[in-house]
């Protein structure tokens, strides 16, 4: 697979990212204020804390199609 | 409380078979409790079907509800509407649960999504142990509160037996020996003497060996039938 095809499948991809607000997600928001570019194929849903996430939320998000889910915290 | 397990997702499959349409029925007490078949449970089995019939090619439309106890009639009547859209229900409840939705709902084909195991309690978090063996007579004001018929292996009344070794079980090193911990709660509670009363054989007719048991009080029922 070339680098081109590589581009056009990630760019076509669906990742949930469920991030604790305490250090995923500001970390999110700081490379964001550094103009460091992340995959627009992420989706950040911001948690209180990633031990408020439910295994039916990662199912949730995998029945409603997401190619992957992303735990960060 | 009644604990249960739930089966794994490949036996549910198994039971819920060719049917097109299901309804998952989750139970709000004893096994929410034990996370075994609650609305969280019932939830994820739900979803879990779903994805996994859409992945074998004969997606199936799961969905799911939860009443507070399977085993009354009157919670039972709030997902009537439910059930007679669906081809079969899988019940999280208890065995009780299960048999109470094929009582009351005849026409339906329920199939048990969990194993019932035992009465009761959570000794830590994500510990159960067995507690009562509903033997029908209950004899704890004689053990100190520790029931050798429920926690003893041999459901013994005058032990320990020869298997007991510092403290543990011969079946199982895991087990505490139920007599063990009677003597060690009466002599705690300096009331040893207790242990001097021998216990004649159990009468097991108020136990299984009578049969399908029942209790009917007179001073509840609504109607009393004639003779």
């Amino acid at each position: 697979m070339d680098h081109q095809a590589e581009e056009f499948q990630v760019s076509q991809m669906q990742i949930v990212a469920y991030c604790c607000e305490h250090c995923a997600y500001a970390a999110a928001d700081l490379a964001g204020g550094l103009r460091i570019p992340y995959p627009s194929a992420i989706k950040v849903v911001q948690l209180p804390c990633t031990g408020k996430l439910d295994v039916l939320m990662v199912l949730q998000a995998l029945e409603a199609g997401v190619d992957g889910v992303m735990v960060a915290g | 409380m009644i604990i249960a397990e739930q089966k794994s997702l490949e036996e549910l499959k198994s039971l819920v078979g060719t049917a097109e349409k299901v309804l998952v029925v989750g139970c709000g007490t004893c096994v929410t409790v034990c996370f075994a078949g609650g609305a969280r449970e019932a939830a994820i089995t739900s979803a879990s079907l779903r994805m996994s019939s859409k992945l074998d090619g004969s997606p199936k439309q799961v969905s799911d509800v939860t009443v507070q106890r399977q085993c009354e009639w009157e919670y039972l009547d709030q997902i009537a509407e439910q059930v007679g859209q669906v081809d079969i229900v899988l019940s999280l409840g208890c065995g009780i649960g299960v048999q109470a939705i094929a009582e009351h709902f005849p026409q339906v084909w329920v199939v048990p999504g969990l194993n019932t195991k035992f009465l009761g309690l959570p000794t830590e978090q994500g510990v159960w142990a067995e507690r009562c063996a509903a033997c029908g007579d209950c004899i704890l004001g004689l053990t100190g509160g520790i029931c050798p018929i429920a926690r003893c292996s041999k459901s013994l009344l005058n032990g320990p037996c020869g298997g007991s070794e510092a403290g543990h079980c011969e079946v199982s090193p895991d087990i505490p020996c139920a007599w063990q911990l009677i003597y060690d709660r009466l002599t705690s509670l300096g009331r040893l003497n207790v242990l001097l009363d021998l216990q004649p054989p159990k009468n097991w007719r108020t136990s299984r060996d009578g049969g399908p048991r029942q209790i009917v009080r007179e001073d509840l029922r609504l109607h009393i039938e004639e003779d």
